[in-house]
């Protein structure tokens, strides 16, 4: 081959190359002008979706609601069988006709809605391939002019979901407290990544009654998103109750920190819960008192036990002697003290020695007689706890009482009061949901900032005995490490968090959107000539976050991601607002009257133990030695 | 700070004014009572204007501020159903002692929901709703107008009402107790 004529090939080839690359853009060109009407829902449908940041999914569902054009033409013309040849040919003379340039616009417009319930259709869902197909190339790294597209285009996409979730949560009736199904409406979607997309992302009420965590910083909208998922799951259980389909609902909040702004929520949660049929939400402790003897005699020792700060190492032989004590006042023949004043008037030696003394329990008897000497301390120890936690847990109310209790508790100004509360609260709603004889509920545990009572029952604990009750529990916290003291603990309560994590804004996101897992993608390299793309480029398939921590840390005011089963959806959570054609009823009923405890009897002299009584080592062996 | 933020700076009480209304109210009161002015203006007025304005000046502080306004009506016993105050359409009132009704779902929920229907309306986004029906209304018209007695009309209208059922719910506000 000469060189002549490989000039010529190589002319040849490159001419051919351009004609044929000329030529499919012409006929590219030819379809789009000549098939304009479908060109113009085509555009209009893209432009809208890159305006409102929608995904691909909501175009293909605009297109699918369309399709219905389609048969109720079909139908009107099979109705007139014979104007159905005329109308299709109407249609396209009008459409041969009707090109913008040639025609006035009456008569584009006139071609454009005959041809509509076709075109409509087939437009948008041209429009959703074709932003799948820019969506899929700018994110491998395909489309784009820069190197730094695929960043600009996310940043720019998110922006624009946010503000079309926004505005759908502006709207006064996307966003309720119970959608459809019972289903609990939470906001609007800004994304989703591997769950299904919807405008309105909602959760079913079931995963209420699991467990969700929920971890966000101060002020970054976790507040509002509890309230929400409360009222709603409320709102959800009352309907399934009045439909015959389970029991009704009983909300047991824990606001742990307390405060006036504890009070603030409380109020707006139960205007909330009165918006969505609630008869009598108390708020605790400044409208109701419980009654902590309610609980169970042996569970009722145990827990009057675990109140009282023991100590280890040598305290743990006085800690024994403490624990058989209340034992002995608690169960004693009976049955178990009424209130406060009672249970300390057993802790005196005639009266223990008394209930005991009946010659059927010689081995009480001789408990009594050995502990006689620390029953002053022990009762001096129950009475100063007791007062500590006031007479909010000495009164005569129950848990099925009110559709909902709220109970606030000064985690931060008085910590160990707020934590044998907390201890106390938990254990009544343990026994309220399993008590025989009161009315079945389903039950809701909200812990608001459990981290900050949870020096007695750590979080991990609360966790295992909602699960083995059958108790829903939605606990919060403000950051990671506010989940547990060790990070085995931490893990336990976000891995089995089967009802969810919804994270906000927090700093330190990782452990839990690691939770959420990686996802495949594909990133191209590709090689720059000069300062534009070359034609030589390698993509590779790389593995990426499926709850970004960095969109995590940069989320804005009431955003959330939540993650469940490997995939995230982003969210914009809507402000709970109870409908305004509901009235707030007021309690029907005056709550019941805060009683405080009877004044305690002075301490007399003791006229026990007797001077022959056994010794306390006999009894409870060398405990002091442990 | 007012009693009423809304009624400081002149506006309705809803929780739905945007941005721009909350501002230009304010505006307009700080401008004529400016303690600057000539005039010496008006400091009591421009404090509890200012103050009005420091609440509502986010969507969030107004739903906060009306939900006040409604808690306040119901503990004031405002209940009456002809007024424009908040929080006052009447529902009846259940003692708490009284165990609840099961509602099993009839047709009559049907009924109930036409019943709702206008103070759904009025109590959601009417203005917008208004504004997607007459849009709905005059593109029907004109494709009427169009194509009168083609086949394609009818589906084009069917489509067009389509739109205004899917989008023009989200306008109204939610039945009782949703």
């Amino acid at each position: 081959m000469t060189v002549w004529s490989w000039l010529r090939l190589t002319a040849g080839l490159w001419l051919m190359r351009k004609a044929l690359r000329g030529t499919r853009w012409l006929l590219a060109f030819a379809i789009v002008v000549v098939a304009w009407p479908l060109t113009l829902v085509t555009l209009s449908g893209y432009g809208v979706a890159w305006w409102r940041g929608w995904p691909p999914a909501r175009l293909g569902r605009t297109a699918a609601c369309s399709l219905a054009m389609l048969p109720v033409w079909l139908a009107v013309a099979a109705i007139h069988v014979h104007q159905l040849r005329a109308a299709a040919l109407d249609g396209v003379r009008a459409w041969a006709h009707g090109w913008p340039p040639h025609l006035p616009v009456l008569a584009a417009a006139r071609t454009f809605v005959l041809l509509a319930p076709a075109t409509v259709p087939a437009g948008l869902a041209l429009a959703a391939g074709s932003w799948a197909w820019r969506k899929y190339a700018i994110t491998a790294g395909l489309g784009g002019r820069t190197a730094s597209a695929p960043i600009t285009f996310d940043n720019r996409q998110w922006k624009r979901q946010v503000r079309t979730a926004k505005g759908l949560n502006d709207a006064p009736g996307a966003v309720p407290l119970v959608g459809r199904g019972g289903t609990i409406p939470v906001g609007g979607t800004i994304r989703a990544i591997g769950h299904h997309w919807d405008p309105v992302f909602t959760l079913p009420a079931t995963a209420c009654t699991r467990h969700m965590v929920i971890v966000g910083a101060t002020g970054s909208g976790k507040t509002n998103l509890m309230i929400r998922l409360q009222a709603g799951w409320f709102t959800a259980t009352l309907d399934a109750a009045r439909a015959g389909r389970g029991n009704r609902p009983l909300l047991v909040v824990l606001d742990c920190k307390g405060g006036q702004d504890a009070r603030r929520k409380a109020d707006r949660t139960r205007r909330l819960l009165y918006g969505a049929g609630a008869r009598r939400v108390v708020v605790w402790p400044d409208e109701a008192a419980l009654s902590l003897w309610d609980v169970p005699a042996r569970d009722l020792a145990v827990l009057l036990y675990q109140m009282i700060e023991t100590g280890t190492g040598a305290a743990a032989y006085y800690a024994d002697i403490l624990q058989a004590v209340l034992s002995l006042a608690v169960t004693a023949p009976g049955g178990p003290p009424l209130n406060a004043t009672a249970f300390l008037d057993r802790l005196g030696a005639k009266w223990l020695a008394r209930a005991w003394s009946d010659g059927r329990h010689p081995r009480e008897a001789a408990l009594v007689h050995a502990a006689a000497r620390h029953l002053p301390d022990i009762q001096l120890r129950l009475a100063t706890l007791l007062e500590r936690l006031g007479p909010a847990l000495d009164g005569t109310g129950t848990l099925a009482d009110a559709d909902a209790w709220y109970f606030i508790l000064e985690g931060t100004r008085e910590r160990s009061v707020a934590e044998a509360q907390a201890l106390a609260l938990t254990e009544l709603a343990a026994h309220a949901a399993t008590n025989p004889y009161g009315e079945p509920r389903t039950m809701l545990l909200a812990a608001d900032d459990y981290s900050a009572v949870s020096g007695r029952v750590p979080l991990s604990n609360l966790y295992e005995r909602g699960r083995s009750l059958g108790i829903g529990l939605q606990v919060s916290a403000q950051s990671w490490q506010g989940l547990g003291a060790t990070q085995d603990e931490r893990y336990r309560i976000a891995a089995t968090a089967d009802g969810g994590i919804f994270v906000l804004h927090t700093p330190y996101p990782e452990p839990l959107t690691a939770l959420a897992g990686k996802r495949r993608v594909l990133d191209t390299a590709r090689k720059l000539v000069g300062n534009s793309w070359g034609d030589e480029g390698m993509t590779r398939e790389q593995r990426a976050w499926t709850a970004d921590p960095d969109i995590i840390r940069r989320l804005d005011i009431g955003q959330a991601c939540y993650i469940h089963r490997g995939a995230a959806t982003f969210v914009q959570v809507a402000r709970p607002r109870p409908s305004p054609l509901t009235l707030l009823p007021p309690p029907a009923s005056e709550p019941p009257p805060v009683r405080l405890p009877a004044p305690r009897p002075a301490a007399g002299p003791n006229p026990w133990p007797s001077p022959a009584g056994p010794n306390l080592d006999d009894i409870f062996g060398s405990g002091g030695a442990r | 700070m007012s009693p009423n933020p809304f009624a400081a700076l002149g506006l309705p009480e809803r929780p739905d004014l945007d941005d721009e209304t909350v501002r230009a109210a304010w505006r307009a009161i700080a401008a004529a009572t400016h303690p600057d002015r000539a005039d010496g203006g008006d400091l009591a007025r421009y404090t509890q204007a200012s103050a009005a304005f420091a609440e509502l000046r986010t969507p969030w502080g107004r739903s906060e501020a009306y939900a006040d306004l409604v808690e306040g009506a119901w503990r004031e016993g405002r209940f009456d159903d002809d007024d424009d105050e908040p929080g006052t359409a009447p529902l009846p009132t259940a003692p708490a002692a009284a165990p609840l009704q099961l509602h099993p779902v009839s047709p009559w929920q049907l009924l109930l929901a036409l019943v709702w229907l206008p103070s759904r309306i009025r109590r959601g986004r009417p203005l917008r709703l208004l504004i997607r029906g007459a849009i709905a209304a005059g593109l029907s018209l004109a494709v009427l107008a169009l194509i009168h007695g083609q086949p394609a009309a009818p589906a084009d209208v069917a489509a067009l009402i389509t739109w205004f059922v899917l989008t023009g719910r989200r306008d109204l506000a939610p039945p009782p107790e949703r």
